[in-house]
């Protein structure tokens, strides 16, 4: 699909609606988003409805939105449209959505430069994050500690050991 | 360091990984000097870094390249076809370390498999019992385990989901190996400590590389001159009709000549077509020794695709090597499955920063967040497999978009061939029955990497009009140019090519030696 403006705008109309009897807006249009806290927190919500782990610190998300928010400092145009979006965000209510509404708003815009770049940053960036690691179970660089000849590198315990050598040599 | 002077009329080899340095090292050894010119910078194993995008930033080859065709990864990663190292060492830095041999009938696939439509099969000008005793040299060069005496690594976590899989499903051929990466001592290097991050660089360097072997060892016998940082972009010509000189640009984008008596390109099979197209002249108008029309033409990636699947109990996949177990059950010719060839199952970990970019391509939402919420206890496994060749598959140089030194980059088109999704799609349905054998609760089919198995675009024929080198690897149209990585594998296989591009090498360098010595070339 051809993304232009106008999808966008349109995208989020329905949202829109939904958002003004809730109050609406919190954030004026901010031209620097990256220097603006409302503007990052308003992302890192973005990246949570979408890549939702309820065990992710918001430390993490907001981490991922501050990357984002350098990521999309390109030309003026750039920085510009993904303004424009953030504040079309913000319009809508986003803050405010319940889990749902916010999801079915992101899959509204899944495919704005804006959602593509928040997406494609936020993958090679909240999963590259030592605290998400850290929930997740991985535990990171391994070389410094010997690495995992000693810790672990074979405790699963709930399959029997099976056969190292190959078969016509264990025969 | 050897320092060999520019106006000298030098073996040159282009290209530091697999083929180029086992190149290198054998010619030397040989005592033949030896000017190694490569693109990427000299870094060390000190240099590696434990994290996943790190050691990709600090490694790949990140020039600007194009694809097309309807391959998935020209979808999902356009400016991406392959990973491949720009690096001293090249991607055998990056590799994992599999080495299984070339069965006979793969060298013979267009008698083996007959004609199938679309594909442009050819046998290979050479057969298995020529390449034996090459196989042997490169596997104890490689300390492959479970040959020549080396032992089997110990099964890690995700191998022993896999090897249970593998015995409840009815396969046999399964193991820990072979794969170039020690399990004890061997060949003055340390035992594997298991940390993890084999496709990041190994760290301790109890993988193979040409890095930590060939590269060195060249440089001891003070015969090779290495120069990091040098980007052929050119191979010139005398008015014989033979390569006389290549032209490479330095860091600072300082041109730079060579002379040349003999030429060995080994840039991978990207980047080694795309150095012949971008030496065309008015003797080569189509590019050098293109007169048949095939460099670039017939490339293969292998047939790839993963499985990674989630279990109710921990398996900490990412504890271990990064591979290091294979299934070879599938592994031959059984048109009866619906594909002509083979493939190979063999255990694989990502971290989750790379799983999240490469399990699903494009994916958001809550039930690709529940994938990476079971990162713990989720195994995984890499399915590769023999593609067929294509001629429309084929590298060829972009006509809009330009490399940072202002050449044409390479453009590589591929589609896959009905064979490839037939095999693909089979492969995935019996990996994902084994996971289930042993208690999986779900698991995912993720779609192909960029390519790190690159192979055929300059490929071997027994006549000049099939192909673009011969049995020994030497050009049909320029006698002294030599091709001396995977590009000139004449039909793809199913393993993994590494140790078939070093075993070839080796049998490459000894033909050189001889005909040097003989005053041939
Ligand atoms: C993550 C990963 C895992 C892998 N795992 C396995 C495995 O388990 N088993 C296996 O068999 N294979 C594996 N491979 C593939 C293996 O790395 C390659 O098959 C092998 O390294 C190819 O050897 P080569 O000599 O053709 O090219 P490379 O090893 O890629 O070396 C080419 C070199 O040439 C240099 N170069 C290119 N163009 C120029 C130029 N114009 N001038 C100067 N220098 C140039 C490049 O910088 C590079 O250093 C893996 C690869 C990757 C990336």
């Amino acid at each position: 699909m051809k993304t232009t403006r106008r999808h966008v705008l349109l995208g989020s109309a329905s949202a829109l609606l939904a958002a003004s009897s809730l109050g609406g807006a919190a954030l004026g249009f901010t031209l620097d988003p990256a220097k603006d806290e409302a503007s990052k927190a308003l992302l890192a919500r973005v990246v949570r409805v979408a890549f939702p782990h309820k065990n992710f610190p918001d430390a993490a998300y907001l981490r991922t939105a501050g990357v984002i928010l350098t990521a999309a400092e390109g030309t003026p145009g750039q920085k510009l449209a993904f303004a424009a979006t953030l504040h079309d965000l913000d319009q809508a209510g986003f803050a405010d959505m319940d889990e749902a509404a916010a999801l079915d708003h992101l899959k509204s815009i899944e495919d704005t430069p804006f959602f593509v770049l928040t997406r494609s940053t936020t993958v090679v960036t909240l999963y590259d994050d030592p605290e998400v690691w850290a929930v997740l179970g991985y535990e990171g660089p391994s070389f410094d500690k010997g690495g995992y000849i000693n810790r672990g590198f074979n405790d699963l315990d709930w399959l029997p050991e099976p056969r190292i050598e190959e078969y016509e040599a264990a025969q | 360091m050897n320092q060999i002077a520019k106006d000298e009329a030098a073996v040159v080899i282009i290209g530091s990984g697999a083929g180029g340095g086992t190149l290198a090292y054998e010619l030397t050894a040989a005592g033949i000097p030896c000017v190694l010119l490569e693109a990427g910078a000299f870094i060390k194993n000190e240099d590696y870094h434990n994290n996943e995008w790190e050691a990709f930033r600090q490694m790949a080859w990140l020039d600007a390249r194009t694809t097309s065709g309807s391959w998935r990864v020209a979808k999902d990663f356009p400016g991406l076809p392959a990973w491949i190292v720009k690096a001293v060492g090249g991607s055998t830095t990056h590799w994992s370390g599999a080495t299984p041999r070339f069965k006979d009938y793969e060298f013979k696939a267009k008698s083996t498999y007959g004609d199938v439509a679309g594909a442009t099969l050819l046998d290979w000008p050479i057969t298995l019992d020529d390449l034996a005793p090459y196989y042997d040299r490169a596997e104890i060069a490689m300390g492959s385990t479970h040959r020549h005496g080396r032992p089997a690594l110990p099964a890690n976590n995700n191998y022993k989901v896999f090897a249970n899989g593998a015995e409840r499903v009815g396969y046999k051929q399964y193991a820990t190996g072979p794969y170039a990466t020690n399990a004890e001592p061997y060949d003055g290097r340390p035992a594997s400590i298991q940390d993890g991050f084999n496709f990041q660089g190994d760290k301790n360097k109890s993988k193979w590389s040409t890095l930590v072997r060939e590269i060195p060892r060249a440089l001891e016998t003070g015969l090779l001159d290495l120069r990091p940082d040098s980007h052929v972009v050119r191979i010139t010509h005398g008015a014989d009709g033979k390569a006389d000189a290549v032209l490479y640009v330095d860091k600072d984008g300082n041109l730079h000549r060579q002379a040349a008596k003999v030429v060995c390109v080994a840039g991978n099979s990207i980047e080694t077509p795309r150095l012949l197209l971008l030496s065309e002249s008015n003797r080569f108008p189509t590019g050098l020794a293109n007169g048949a029309d095939h460099v670039g033409r017939h490339y293969m990636r292998h047939m790839t695709g993963s499985v990674y699947a989630q279990f109710d109990k921990p398996v900490h996949m990412f504890r271990g090597e990064t591979m290091a177990g294979i299934i070879a059950d599938e592994a031959a010719n059984n048109p009866e499955r619906g594909f002509v060839g083979g493939y190979y199952m063999e255990t694989l970990s990502l971290g989750p920063s790379f799983l999240a970019a490469f399990i699903e391509p494009g994916a958001w939402g809550p039930e690709f967040a529940a994938m990476m919420d079971a990162y713990a206890n989720t195994a995984g496994m890499w399915i590769v497999g023999e593609d067929m060749p294509q001629a429309t598959n084929r590298v060829t140089l972009s006509d809009s978009v330009k490399d940072q030194w202002g050449l044409a980059a390479p453009n590589v088109h591929f589609d896959d061939h009905a064979n490839d999704v037939a095999m693909r799609n089979y492969a995935y349905e019996k990996a994902q029955k084994l996971y289930e054998a042993v208690g999986a609760v779900s698991s995912h089919r993720t779609p192909p990497y960029p390519s790190t198995h690159n192979l055929g675009t300059c490929r071997m024929s027994e006549k000049p009009e099939d192909g673009v080198v011969d049995k020994w690897g030497r050009a049909h149209e320029v006698s002294n140019l030599f091709v001396s990585d995977g590009s000139v594998m004449t039909t793809g296989a199913a393993a993994n090519p590494t140790l078939t591009i070093v075993a070839l090498a080796i049998r490459q360098a000894e033909y050189l030696a001889g005909e040097l010595k003989a005053g041939n070339l």
